[in-house]
């Protein structure tokens, strides 16, 4: 499948003047600033002045014994694990039930698609206002079918508005992740499936023993997504908490963001973010290995 | 083949494909329900919508849409939100095709090093470097101008373009393009006069799923462009929230203006949404 004579391990002046300009602007503007954080995490430098004082490891050392740092990394840690969970379940769910209805498939594959579409401000802001204590739709509704005593103040209660943004970035994500499960669900050959049921294999036992190890590549690849869009919510909470009430849905990113532009410490916020990335490239390394183990190849 | 297989078992257990239609329609009612409130809010008094968030507007009623104009700059917002998104889509479509041909066609070992550079960027989060990226850009002379933006879309598209069109290039017969090479093309005529536009599929796919990360995307407009007038439609929501927060309707009438388009496109292209998802994931 190759062209010519390019066994050769070195590069062409074609091939360079081909890929140049996406090499230049991704170098440029990732890979540099990218590089120039790890010198800025390492200073007290607040963004505006030119003068960027050297501080070492102080920022570092002030990351792990804070206790709002601790408090980000808890609320990150529990939100992402609550939407890498349930976004793939409600994914497979989706996946399974367009794959299986008789009529109106693409349809309801769109319909489900919808919520994807929607920028992270604007379904925020949607939600926020379904969400309000006395003229949201969420306590409305409760109230019309009588269930009144169920109506909260949802995203004014500490204990209960990280569950609820979660619940926007499910209702949001899922849509996109099913479209993956269910191009992988479509792959399953149906003979596999048809002869285990001609030998009595009841439908959830073809489901766990036939359609579920096939479809473990699309686990692996909607876990990764799920995990790195998890770690990185940013849109929602600005517009539904501004990371409160009190600290309790501020994010790592969130924490991040208000040491940097709010409190004029983007030395610090650089730090942040640098342990931000570890983060993401050591959870991916624990899922990557787990998930791959158990991946089936037909 | 597959639909008949599906048919012949399921004729046994006769109500279940209705018990699954209920289901089916119940959740899309609530997948859409958001959606639907939205978009009848824009059409309905403060009033109204504090009365009965879920009733239908009475009549067809425009001064939200109105007031959103006459009392805010949302003509730029639109104005910019546009310009990004399609000035950043066209100038991708001229850096990162080649780019992925290049390094699938004339592969050799530099070549795959710089594909794993680029998939390793993936990683990183823009919330990371955005710090000295402004900084950066200031330092170009870009930063609060279009021009900011718009060049780090494309630095950030890179990634994902060259995965998307690499594993479409795999599908592409290599035969034309040697004919093309015969016939006394050089390099560049033969991509983008002959393997180019067969690979239209993908360039959809690349332009809608990245044009509507552009068109939603909030802190690098938010950010990053000059705050004496109106950014981007998203940029223009976040500040009604705090700004009119007792004036639902107008906020409403600014959310369709970012919704609807994105909708069009979607039903117009849907295919190319598909494909390039399913083609990303197999690929990554």
């Amino acid at each position: 499948m190759k062209m010519k004579n390019n066994k050769k391990s070195g590069i062409d002046l074609v091939t360079v003047s081909f890929i140049a300009p996406a090499f230049l602007f991704f170098t440029l503007f990732i890979i540099v600033p990218t590089i120039a954080s790890v010198y800025y995490s390492f200073t007290s430098w607040d963004g505006l002045n030119s003068a960027v004082p050297f501080v070492g490891i102080s920022n570092y050392k002030e990351i792990f014994t804070s206790a709002r740092f601790g408090n980000a990394l808890k609320n990150t840690m529990i939100l992402t694990a609550f939407i890498s969970v349930l976004e793939n379940a409600m994914a497979l769910m989706l996946a399974l039930i367009v794959d299986h209805v008789r009529w109106g498939k693409n349809f309801f594959r769109s319909a489900f698609y919808v919520p994807v579409l929607i920028s992270g401000i604007v379904s925020g802001f949607i939600w926020k206002i379904m969400y309000n204590y006395n003229f949201g739709a969420v306590n409305t509704i409760f109230k019309e079918i009588g269930l009144g005593h169920l109506t909260k103040d949802w995203l004014g209660s500490p204990s209960l508005a990280l569950a609820m943004v979660g619940v926007v970035l499910v209702w949001k994500g899922a849509g996109y992740y099913m479209i993956i499960y269910l191009a992988s669900l479509q792959s399953v050959p149906t003979d596999v499936v048809e002869a285990a049921s001609i030998d009595g294999a009841s439908p959830l036992q073809r489901f766990r023993a036939i359609t579920l190890p096939l479809i473990s590549g699309a686990f692996t690849i909607n876990f990764t997504l799920s995990l790195i869009n998890g770690l990185k919510v940013f849109d929602q909470i600005s517009v539904m908490t501004d990371g409160g009430p009190g600290f309790t849905t501020e994010t790592i990113v969130y924490l991040l963001y208000k040491v940097g532009f709010n409190e004029g410490r983007q030395g610090f916020g650089t730090a942040v973010g640098i342990v931000l990335l570890f983060l993401i490239l050591i959870l991916n390394g624990i899922q990557q290995s787990i998930l791959k183990k158990r991946e089936v190849q037909l | 083949m597959r639909e008949a297989n599906i048919l012949t078992v399921r004729k046994k257990l006769k109500p279940a494909p209705f018990i699954l239609l209920a289901l089916t329609v119940f959740l899309t009612a609530i997948f859409l329900a958001p959606v639907f409130f939205a978009v009848i809010s824009a059409f309905k008094s403060n009033g109204e919508i504090l009365k009965n968030p879920m009733s239908l507007p009475t009549s067809f009623y425009l001064k939200n849409f109105q007031d959103l104009f006459a009392q805010s700059d949302f003509v730029t917002a639109i104005k910019h939100s546009v310009i990004l998104t399609v000035v950043s889509e066209l100038l991708i479509v001229c850096i990162v095709p080649l780019a992925a041909y290049a390094m699938e066609r004339r592969q050799t070992r530099a070549t795959k090093v710089i594909y794993t550079y680029f998939l390793a960027g993936m990683m990183i989060p823009f919330h990371l470097y955005m710090f000295p990226l402004f900084k950066e850009m200031k330092l170009f002379g870009i930063f609060g101008t279009l021009a900011g933006p718009i060049t780090c879309y494309i630095s950030g598209s890179v990634a994902f373009g060259s995965l998307l069109y690499c594993s479409f290039l795999k599908g592409v017969p290599l035969e034309i393009e040697e004919a093309a090479e015969i016939d006394g093309c050089n390099p560049f005529q033969t991509f983008w006069q002959v393997t180019f536009p067969l690979l239209g599929a993908c360039t959809a796919s690349m332009v809608v799923l990245n044009g509507l990360g552009i068109w939603n995307d909030f802190l690098m407009p938010y950010l990053a462009l000059p705050s004496d007038r109106a950014k981007t439609i998203t940029v223009e929501v976040y500040s009604f929230v705090g700004q009119y927060s007792a004036r639902w309707d107008i906020v409403f009438a600014g959310t369709v203006c970012s919704i609807v388009p994105a909708l069009i496109i979607f039903i117009l292209l849907q295919k190319y949404f598909v494909k390039g998802i399913t083609a990303g994931a197999a690929k990554g």
